[in-house]
């Protein structure tokens, strides 16, 4: 047979050819500790708690305080723990996801305002909470916010567990603005163009034609940052407030504070948090592989 | 012109010293409220065995807390108990979240310019360490320069630090403070006498002593807001105290919680005991 190149034979002179620029490689990845989670296989904990369960033995062979005590004291916390702690810090992300999420987005839209100083505030608030520490806004919130707010006359008590949710729901509120700048910046400016040529007014624009394409994109980031949130809600037992690592320390401590009891009582907190984010990690890392802009 | 003046001037002046001689009235503000509402918030420890704890189901339970529950029960009250931390309960008290506190705290001075804290003190106790047999430590000076476990919020840590020169390694919780023991994190973990005593004696310490002289034998106080504790509510605590130094409660729910009988409850009891009797 007749040998054609290009064709089916080597093209003559092999030319260099430039390959489309890989966008994925070379953008820093936003979901490295989610796709991390994801990525561990689902017996994970069960290894590391086998290996907690082992280790101790070996290490604590001289005590008469038997590791098996331990568990078996933590088998009796474990509802009080899950009902009165982890529910606990569920709510708390659930609240704080919910106020940041609220305030995230308008403060993102503010941030792709036409007026220059709402755009220069939105801005700097979004930089200001995206890069504090979790643990110094907590403290912040708890410290300098009154313990008791009067409307129309008659005083409000806020508990300090709603001030550890709005004190988480900064940072996450910073984090969602940039995720909704992103999105919407992330759509082809030909849709902003098309649009104004069919005499659509910006608001139109944003929430008939731009914000909708956005949702798709918006959610494994959100969901990202869900993930995030919940396991940094440990954060407010440092604060005093009455979640899963604080009603642990109290349950150790009613156990005698034997210290054989550390690895299985935050083993479990451990556990439980592993068991709640890694579904979320691992729906996250597929709807961004489904929604990826493919080019 | 100048009568306008002059009366201007001494109404100022009457209005201060009016003001003057209110402020030093009890106006028995959190006591009236307590009353009103019919129910006292009392802080409390959740994580100072037996003195406040937790059982499974997650109920508050503990010398103080029965405490607690007299003090509402002869107030004629209902009780809520809120867990207190070391680090927050005088903030709670001076904020008004709580009513007041039975919260295992040591009666300083520099607290009473904070709370008020009404006599008689209804337990003390004193400083001292566990650490290994094998170190053999024999006076306080010996732990100078080394480094000793420690929980947050004790203010011998403070003390003990100037005193003796020793580095102390601050702990949110003691089965973290003495698994650093264990692991030789530390030569030492500095607490309560009474709470090293009940962990030696469980067994599961063989390898450690209380092999120092407690110090700064402290007595505990509870702890009124300081603008009361010269008015209803500080009186009225004081009475408790001294009733339940007089009749032996005390020194009943000592036993009952399994603390190791104290001489100063003892010697209290004779002192306030009923001469009829």
């Amino acid at each position: 047979m007749r040998r054609i190149p290009g064709v089916n034979a080597p093209a003559a002179g092999g030319m260099a050819v430039l390959k489309p620029f890989d966008v994925q490689k070379h953008v820093p990845d936003g979901y490295i500790f989610t796709r991390w989670v994801a990525n561990l296989p689902w017996w994970t904990p069960f290894l590391v708690l086998m290996v907690m369960a082992i280790w101790p033995t070996l290490a604590y062979a001289q005590s008469r305080y038997s590791t098996a005590e331990a568990f078996e004291a933590l088998w009796r916390w474990m509802p009080f723990l899950i009902k009165s702690g982890f529910f606990f810090n569920v709510l708390i992300s659930l609240l704080a996801m919910a106020i940041g999420t609220v305030a995230g987005a308008a403060l993102g839209l503010g941030q792709i305002s036409l007026h220059r100083p709402v755009r220069a505030f939105a801005w700097f608030i979004t930089q200001l909470f995206r890069n504090s520490p979790w643990l110094v806004i907590l403290f912040i919130v708890l410290l300098a916010f009154p313990f008791e707010i009067s409307v129309f006359g008659t005083s409000v008590r806020i508990p300090d567990w709603i001030k550890g949710v709005i004190g988480l729901s900064l940072p996450v509120m910073a984090n969602i603005s940039e995720v909704v700048r992103g999105a919407v910046q992330s759509v082809p400016t030909a849709q902003w163009e098309a649009a104004e040529s069919l005499a659509f007014t910006r608001r139109q624009v944003l929430w008939q034609i731009i914000l909708p394409q956005c949702y798709k994109r918006m959610l494994p980031p959100w969901m990202n940052w869900y993930a995030i949130l919940t396991m940094a809600t440990p954060l407010c037992s440092l604060l005093g407030i009455e979640e899963l690592i604080t009603l642990s320390r109290q349950a150790m401590e009613s156990e005698d504070n034997h210290p054989e009891l550390l690895v299985p009582f935050f083993g479990f907190a451990l556990l439980l948090f592993f068991l709640y984010c890694y579904p979320i990690a691992r729906l996250t890392i597929r709807l961004e592989r489904k929604f990826a802009v493919k080019l | 012109m100048k009568n306008i003046i002059n009366s201007t001037v001494s109404g100022i002046a009457l209005a201060a010293m009016a003001a003057g001689s209110v402020s030093a009235q009890c106006t028995n503000e959190v006591w009236n409220r307590v009353m009103e509402r019919g129910k006292v918030v009392i802080g409390v420890k959740a994580d100072y065995k037996p003195w406040g704890f937790r059982d499974e189901n997650g109920n508050l339970v503990g010398m103080e807390i029965d405490m607690a529950n007299d003090v509402a029960a002869k107030m004629g009250v209902d009780v809520e108990l809120v867990p207190v931390q070391s680090s927050n309960r005088m903030q709670f008290l001076e904020q008004g979240k709580i009513d007041m506190m039975i919260a295992t705290m040591s009666d300083r001075a520099d607290r009473r310019e904070i709370v008020g804290i009404p006599g008689p003190n209804y337990y003390t106790s004193g400083t001292n360490v566990m650490a290994p047999k094998a170190l053999g430590f024999s006076k306080w000076e010996d732990l100078s320069g080394k480094k000793v476990c420690g929980k947050q919020g004790a203010f011998y840590n403070q003390i003990v630090e100037e005193r003796y020169g020793v580095e102390i390694v601050a702990f949110t919780g003691n089965a973290e403070a003495k698994q650093a023991l264990r692991d030789k994190k530390c030569v030492a973990w500095v607490y309560d006498d009474s709470s090293i005593g009940s962990d030696l004696s469980s067994g599961n310490w063989d390898e450690f002593e209380m092999p120092l002289n407690s110090e700064d034998d402290n007595p505990w106080g509870l702890a009124v807001p300081l603008d009361e504790v010269n008015c209803v509510f500080g009186n009225f605590m004081s009475g408790m105290q001294y009733n339940w130094h007089r009749d032996g409660t005390l020194i009943e729910l000592e036993a009952k919680w399994g603390i190791k009988p104290t001489a100063y409850l003892a010697d209290k009891n004779e002192r306030y005991g009923d001469w009829l009797e």
